[in-house]
Parts: C-alpha cells; structure tokens; sequence
C-alpha cells in the first residue's frame, strides 16, 4: 500500500517535470541572437563555415523537439553540457556546489524549527498574554524584513562588538568542521528568520485550533496536566500544517541562498548561479535552473510522505 | 454586508489603523517624490561623501555625494510602481487561467494546472532571475518577470474559489435557465471573487515589493543610476564597515512598507473572513 503510494507519486510527478525543463529548456531559445553568437561573446571572429560546423556540432540544426529531448537524456545522464567560461561540466559543477548550499539550508530549517516551533507555542498557550502579543509582533517584523537587510545588520552588528568572530572565510565541513559551522551560523540565521517567522505565525494558528478541539477539552477534564495534554495530545496535531509551511519554505530557502551566499561570500548553488546570470553563461543557468525545479518537485513528494508519517489518519492509498 | 460595519470591524484593531496612515503616507510619497525629498536623487554634492546622518542629509550620503533620503524617496516610487503593475498584471493573467481551469474543469482543467504546478516549483527568486537573465534588466522586464511569477498563485486561488462558486445554487439555476458560460462567468462568478482577490492582492503586493527589492540587491534590478531600495543595499553593502547608513536606511524603509502592508493584509484578512462575522 504504501509502495504503491509513493510509486503513484513520483509517475505524478513526471509530466510536471517534463513541463518545467521542456520552459526551462524553450525559454533559452527565445533570447534574442542565436547561441553561437552569445558563446562567443563580443569575439566571434569565426567564418561562416565555421559557425555552420559549430551548429551542426551542438546539434542546432535540428528540430527544437529533438534538441530538447537530447538535453533531457543528458539531464537524466547528468550530462548537462559545460560552461560557457571555464569548459567544466555542469553537473560536476552543481556537484561540487550543491553540499554547501544544501548544509546552509538545512542549518537555516533547524534554526527556524527551534524557534518558530517554541514561540508558536508559547503565544498559543498563553493566547492574548504581553507574550503572546510581543512573539505576534516580532513574526510579523521577521515576515517583513529582506533577508538581505537582516544579513546587512548582522555583519554591522558582529564585526563591530565581536572583532574575532569570523564572518567570512569559507571553509569545507570535512576540512575544518568547526570552523566551517562557525561561518555558517550567521548566514544560516540570516536565511531563517523569515521561515522561524512563518512556522511561528502557523505554529500559533494551528495549535488555537487545536486546543479548542473536544478531545483536548476531554483530556483536561480527565485531570490530565496541562503540559501533558499541550505534548502528548495537541501538539503532534497541531504540527500537521507546519510541515506544509516548512515545505513550502524550501522554495524560499533555495532561493534565499542566492542572496546570503553572495553577502557571505559563500561558494555555494546559489552564486554560481548568479554568477552564470552576470557571465550570460547558459548552460550553466539552464542546468541549475531546472536542477532546482526537479529538486523540489522531489522534495515535495518527500514532504507528502512525511505527512502520513506525523498524521497517521492520512492513509497512503491514492 | 455593508461597507460600514467591515470598516468598523477593521478599526477595532489600532494596529490596523496605524498601518493604513502609513501605508497612504507611502502611497503619498511614492505618487509626489518631489515633495518629500529634499534633494535630486541623481545630484551630486562634492563636499559631503558618504557623510553620516546629519541635519543636512537625514539619512547621510552615499558614495557619490547623492542624499540617501531623497533617493530613498525616488526609490519607493519606483519599486511600488513596478510591485502594483506586476501584480496586477499577475492577477488579471492568473484570474484568466484561473477561472477558465476552475470553471471548465476537465481537459482544459488538467493543462492549465499543469502548467501551473511546473512553474510552481521554481522558487519566486529564481523563476524571476531567469527571466531577467534571458531578457535583460530594465523596468518593463522586471514588471513582466514578477508579473509571470506571481502568475500562479492567482490561478491556483481563483480557480479553488470559481470551482465552489460554480456549485452554488443560483449559478446552477443559471445554468438551467440557459444563461451562456461567459454570462455566468462575468455576472455570477467573477462579483464574488471580490474578497478574496482584494487579499491575494495585498498579500502578494508586499512579497512583489521584496521580490523586486532582492533583484535590485542581486545587480539585476533597474540599471542604475536610478534610484531603487534593493539596488542602494547591494551597493551600499560595500561599505558596511565604513558607511552603515547607506544600506541600513533603505533597508529599513522596505522592512517598514511590507509590514505595514503585511498588516492591512492580516487584517483585511480577519475582516472580510466569513468565519470571523458575527
């Protein structure tokens, strides 16, 4: 049963994934100027024979359906061509990159946990309270304030009263993993304060709704303590929807990491990606275009399964 | 429901009330800059370089001499401007797609849903970024990319609200009399998406605004020299050690925008949600 359920899934998922690289694929069509001159940039010295065997070479003289296709085998292949600059491949590219993006967002999710999580609860449990109201406000001022700016604060903030912190200066983990977590606190901070901002608002709202059920009301009749009908009874209820809004914070999360890594001088995913866009390297912006939308396809699903295994009244049948 | 007792219900909260004279304040400052700021926001003045807050330049001086505050100024307008038409150009593309998935259903359900789920798993950043990566940066560029990503979230709104809507009785009595599909859509359907339009609007017109504010952060905003809030933070964010003020203060500003905008929304929210009405 549930097997079949998270085979159903992922076949479900397969027509979004052909829809979202076949736009990813198309959109870099549609640039103005054909691709050859923007691989040679400002320095296409090539004769006209030479761009007809360059054409032939790359495969644009087919029809775009079947270019498109042959991309997509070499996505599934992980063979995604190679940058426009230095003629590495891409997928190596988005291997060496992709762990350290990966370890900031996850720090940034286990940094919103622990704080939205707690802070939901507290403004729950104690509704209409100066705490509750003081967490309301902070949410709100964390839902609105750019990420960049809280990175901006934090970099004035640390290396003006801690000057031996290091903020910047990457490391590897598996070089030197104390160091390497050390930098990565701040901009994994930086990254979460939004999401700790939505899984408190949801944290919140979910458990006032859950605290006025019945079977809530039932507990504490029976003369169950109050912090063993919150745990035992409420919460593991109450967190259903917050994983929903986890989930549809990693968008956000990889998105994010676009703007801490380059503030950071972090070499992740998310500036080699803005740094293809600056270059016009395509390739390398097609590739870790469309990783990214897979990615969260899958992780979508994961989420899905996660679901049933909190709320055990989901059942995995489709 | 009458108009008054929504507004009645909305001022309860003094938060509201604070938020909504702030918001016309923006909205002031962004339709009449050259009220508010005191200087050009291109001007130079050669004798006050990256100077701090003073009774001359409130907010200081950036690296050419330029007053933070009246560029500030400029730079609301321009970022508001760009947020509203993106969002409403996202909220007509997506009412469209939205009503037609919602109200056909079927085939025409399944491809425009479709579509829709593809373009959702690009996080709203990256989506933007890669339209602005093929096509370039420049104002309409920015409007159209934000407007395509916010495209779907109406839809898929739109689409739940029209696919309730179309059940409701007088819709179906409708039917039965043989009013036509677009009859039915424009007098029946669309009058009753009014609320939760009006919440998707204000919701997703402050996330445009930092959207907006993180492309001019990333150098792939309007090109300068003009002012936007995102464009003064990333170039300001060089001179963090020396000059804090010229990224702080525009950071600030956006922060206090989409709150206030955040907290209409909230409240527009409670408002006009039927549950709450007593």
């Amino acid at each position: 049963m549930t097997l079949s359920y998270i085979l159903g899934r992922i076949i479900s998922a397969i027509p979004t994934i052909l829809l979202l690289t076949f736009m990813v694929f198309i959109s870099i069509h549609l640039v103005p100027g054909n691709v050859i001159d923007i691989m040679m940039g400002t320095q296409n010295y090539l004769s006209e024979e030479q761009v007809q065997e360059l054409t032939a070479e790359l495969g644009l003289d087919q029809p775009i359906i079947v270019q498109y296709f042959k991309w997509l085998k070499g996505l599934f292949t992980f063979d995604l061509g190679t940058s426009l600059r230095t003629g590495e491949p891409v997928s190596q590219m988005i291997a060496d990159k992709f762990p350290i993006t990966f370890e900031l967002a996850l720090m940034s999710i286990i940094f919103s946990l622990l704080i939205g999580i707690p802070f939901g609860l507290i403004s729950s449990v104690k509704q209409n309270t100066p705490w509750d109201y003081s967490f309301r406000v902070l949410g709100l001022v964390g839902l609105s304030a750019p990420v960049f700016w809280i990175g901006a604060i934090f970099i004035v903030l640390i290396s003006g009263t801690f000057t031996n912190y290091t903020l910047f200066g990457f490391v590897p983990f598996l070089k030197e993993p104390l160091k390497n977590l050390q930098i990565m606190l701040i901009p994994a901070i930086t990254l979460g304060i939004m999401i700790a901002a939505q899984i408190m608002r949801m944290t919140r709202n979910s458990m006032l709704d859950v605290l006025s059920q019945d079977y809530v009301k039932v507990a504490k009749a029976k003369g169950l303590k109050g912090s063993k009908v919150i745990f035992k009874h409420a919460l593991r209820n109450g967190m259903i929807p917050v994983v929903t809004t986890a989930g549809i914070q990693l968008g956000y999360l990889i998105g994010g990491t676009i703007v801490v890594e380059s503030m950071f001088a972090i070499p992740g995913m998310g500036r080699m990606l803005l740094d293809a866009v600056n270059q016009r390297n395509y390739p390398v912006v097609q590739g870790v275009v469309a990783f990214i939308g897979i990615m969260i396809v899958l992780l979508n699903i994961l989420i899905d399964i996660l679901y049933s295994i909190i709320d055990p009244r989901i059942k995995l049948t489709d | 429901m009458e108009i008054k007792k929504l507004i009645r219900k909305f001022c309860r909260n003094p938060l509201n009330i604070i938020s909504f004279f702030l918001f016309i304040f923006i909205l002031f400052t962004a339709l009449f800059p050259s009220i508010i700021a005191p200087y050009d926001p291109l001007e130079m003045d050669y004798n006050a370089f990256m100077t701090g807050p003073d009774s001359q330049h409130w907010f200081g001086t950036d690296q050419f001499g330029r007053d933070i505050l009246s560029r500030i100024v400029f730079g609301v307008q321009k970022s508001m401007q760009i947020a509203f038409l993106a969002i409403l150009l996202a909220s007509f593309a997506g009412t469209t797609l939205g009503l037609l998935a919602g109200y056909f259903g079927k085939w025409v359900d399944q491809i425009i849903m479709r579509i829709i789920d593809a373009m959702f798993a690009f996080p709203s950043i990256i989506l933007a970024l890669f339209i602005i990566a093929l096509f370039g940066a420049s104002v309409n560029n920015l409007i159209i990319a934000l407007g395509i990503v916010y495209t779907p979230i109406f839809a898929r709104t739109i689409r739940g609200s029209t696919i309730s809507l179309k059940q409701q009785l007088y819709v179906l009595a409708g039917k039965a009399l043989g009013k036509g599909d677009i009859n039915i859509i424009i007098k029946e359907i669309i009058p009753n998406l009014g609320s939760i339009l009006i919440v998707t609007f204000t919701t997703n017109f402050s996330t445009a605004l930092l959207s907006e504010a993180t492309l001019g952060f990333l150098g792939l905003g309007v090109p300068p020299p003009e002012p936007t809030l995102g464009g003064m933070i990333g170039s300001g964010s060089d001179y963090l050690m020396s000059a804090p003020w010229v990224a702080l203060f525009p950071g600030l500003i956006i922060a206090v925008i989409v709150l206030s905008i955040n907290i209409i929304g909230d409240g527009l929210r409670d408002t006009l949600d039927p549950r709450n009405i007593k």
